[in-house]
């Protein structure tokens, strides 16, 4: 159990997009310390990205509350998870290593969560983006969005303050650590937005390719599943396996009035296409079952609700 | 077992169980209904269960909680659904007896006397059924007819009517059960299949609604098929699926065979193209490529099975009889 020595930790995973880390840490520094609260900032990173975390033994040097934390392995929910269990403060704050939005917002964020919201995330009303990232922000939005019903306007903002035993409430892994916020709602944590505006400095124009889109978009199909189906993996095997399979059916049946009315079907490739929609479809309902089977035979294991609280405690009667 | 104190009362010999979803107008009187109805009884407990609703429904029943201790409330973190809020209502139950209903009063509190001396006659589950139900024709009452015949006939439990929620369990049978997604509509079925439950029913006396609306609707059809099949798996082949996948692997090999055999027949007919002589055998392959398929993922079905049914699951509910 870690201790709880300061107000806030702000954990920065550093991946991918370069900015001085000593500019990060003294621009978001700054307002924190205005509000009077006590913090350290934990930088966790990889050690193949010394070049970039050279700079923060100056800090420490120069006496600033800088701790740098390596893993060998993992991505950036690894880096989140590793900054938690490290953190020495009942908050934490997850800042990305770019300029994602102005620093000023901070404080407000903390103080959401110190009023009783388990997370509170920051929400880039104003984007200053290019048009194909504002366009794929829109389809990440109308995808994800509405695995939030609605309550949440930016899913993919870094910028969040939370309650530190939090990540180790959320099953968190893969590259899930993106949908925190999203995750948190569904555990029933209870989530709030802050507004904020999009960094003077943040690039514009920067276009990712098309490796990473594909990845998102998997990721977002995960996380499609994850939340819809988890317990009832045969409604989406089912649903893919009945419509593949009654197509096949379908195509099956017509051949079979035709060869009944008499003409040969032992020449027609669409029987062959017919016999492989019925199997397909049949793997897929057969997939769901067997994942039927997995979540009941550990729904002893898992309480499946979470409790906000109960009106009087339970009666103890064990001695 | 220590009982601290006289304030402190000991465990309840009844728990009744509800779970509410946006009732804040049913709250009030489903409360006096149930404490009207369980006057006679020793010692009960009422859990209420909140579903995260968006309503005053948890401050109602907060309220009510405050002026008698008998009354409980759980509050969930957000909306779980029907089935969550009632395991989360039976993991906090602590009565030997336990009964579930609806809160919004279409069950009536009054029959539950009758469901609990009908449970001490010697059944682990007594499940109330609807006798003239006060409900839509085509969109509730046709589909629930339907649904309970199907059920019926799958899982072999004689439950005329398995959606009405009114229910008596004993412990014993609650401890060995877990519901999750939506099973709380197979419930007799899932009590039958994991806790050899000793299962009856009663009729009980069905309302109109008078507050709010119905939370259902047709669209569960395909929902209610998808987990008729899960259900079916478990009651049927329970801790064996490589029974059900070898029989449907069985299944899928017998119609590569029948393909084989068309390929034959029509080899002497039709061979005037090479495409003859393709087509038949290549679907044959298909149906004995699924049911290769098919047995392993059996296997990998016994393998979830050795792995995640734990060592200290409890034995089916056992009788001895005296002789």
């Amino acid at each position: 159990m870690s201790s709880r020595t300061y107000d806030l930790s702000i954990a920065v995973p550093v991946v991918e997009r370069p900015v001085p880390l000593d500019q990060l840490y003294h621009e978001f520094s700054k307002p924190l310390r205005d509000a009077g609260y006590s913090f350290e900032f934990l930088f966790v990173s990889h050690p193949w990205d010394r070049a970039r975390t050279n700079v923060l033994a100056a800090l420490s040097v120069a006496g600033e509350p800088v701790r740098l934390i390596e893993v060998v392995q993992g991505g950036e929910t690894t880096l989140l998870k590793v900054a938690a269990a490290n953190a020495r403060s009942r908050i934490l704050v997850t800042l990305p290593a770019y300029l994602q939005i102005e620093a000023s917002v901070l404080p407000e964020l903390v103080a959401r969560v110190r009023d009783g919201a388990d997370l509170a995330v920051a929400w880039r009303s104003q984007r200053r983006d290019s048009i194909i990232n504002r366009l794929q922000n829109r389809i990440l939005h109308v995808l994800v969005g509405s695995l939030a019903g609605g309550r949440l306007h930016d899913v993919a903002c870094g910028v969040r303050a939370l309650r530190t035993d939090l990540v180790s409430e959320i099953p968190l892994y893969g590259d899930f650590a993106r949908f925190l916020p999203l995750l948190a709602l569904r555990e029933g944590q209870i989530v709030e937005e802050v507004q904020a505006t999009v960094h003077h400095q943040a690039m514009q124009g920067r276009v990712y390719g098309p490796g990473v889109y594909l990845r998102r978009l998997i990721d977002v199909l995960g996380l499609f599943f994850l939340i819809k189906f988890t317990d009832k993996p045969l409604r989406f095997f089912g649903l893919v396996g009945t419509s593949i399979a009654s197509i096949g059916l379908v195509l099956m049946i017509v051949l079979l009035i035709q060869r009944l009315t008499g003409s040969g079907i032992a020449d027609r490739p669409l029987l062959l296409l017919s016999v492989l929609l019925v199997t397909l479809g049949m793997q897929s309902i057969a997939l769901g079952l067997i994942g039927e089977m997995i979540v009941h035979l550990s729904a002893p294991q898992q309480q499946r609700y979470r409790l906000r609280r109960t009106s009087s405690p339970a009666r103890t009667d064990a001695a | 077992m220590a009982i601290k104190g006289p304030s402190m009362s000991a465990r309840p010999e009844l728990s009744v169980v509800v779970p509410l979803y946006n009732e804040e107008d049913s709250v009030p009187a489903l409360v006096d209904a149930i404490r009207s109805a369980l006057a006679a009884e020793s010692s009960w407990e009422l859990v209420l269960v909140d579903d995260g609703s968006a309503d005053r429904t948890a401050p109602v029943a907060e309220q009510l909680s405050a002026s008698d201790s008998r009354i409980r409330l759980i509050q969930l973190a957000r909306n779980y659904g029907q089935t969550q809020a009632m395991q989360a209502g039976f993991d906090a139950a602590e009565g030997d007896i336990v009964v579930s209903m609806d809160g919004d009063l279409q069950n009536d509190p009054a029959d539950i006397p009758k469901l609990v001396s009908t449970l001490e006659q010697g059944y682990d589950l007594v499940a109330g059924y609807r006798e003239r139900r006060q409900d839509k024709m085509i969109t509730r009452k046709i589909p629930s007819w339907v649904a309970n015949r199907l059920i019926r006939a799958i899982t072999g439990v004689m439950i005329r009517d398995n959606g009405c929620s009114l229910k008596a369990y004993r412990r014993e049978a609650l401890d060995r059960m877990y519901l999750y997604s939506d099973m709380h509509r197979f419930l007799p079925a899932l009590a039958a299949a994991t806790a050899g439950a000793r299962i009856t029913e009663v009729p009980v006396r069905h309302h109109a609604r008078r507050f709010g609306q119905s939370k259902y609707g047709l669209s569960r059809i395909f929902k209610i098929l998808a987990d008729l099949l899960t259900i079916t798996m478990i009651s049927w082949f329970g801790e064996r699926p490589i029974m059900m996948f070898g029989l449907a692997a069985a299944g899928a090999s017998g119609l590569g065979l029948l393909f084989f055999a068309l390929s034959l027949h029509s080899l002497d007919a039709t061979r005037q193209r090479v495409a003859d002589a393709y087509i038949y055998p290549a679907a044959a392959f298909l149906w004995l490529l699924l049911a290769c398929y098919l047995v392993m993922l059996g296997l990998i079905g016994e393998v979830a099975v050795r792995r995640l049914k734990g060592r200290e699951t409890l034995l089916p509910i056992a009788i001895e009889r005296s002789l």
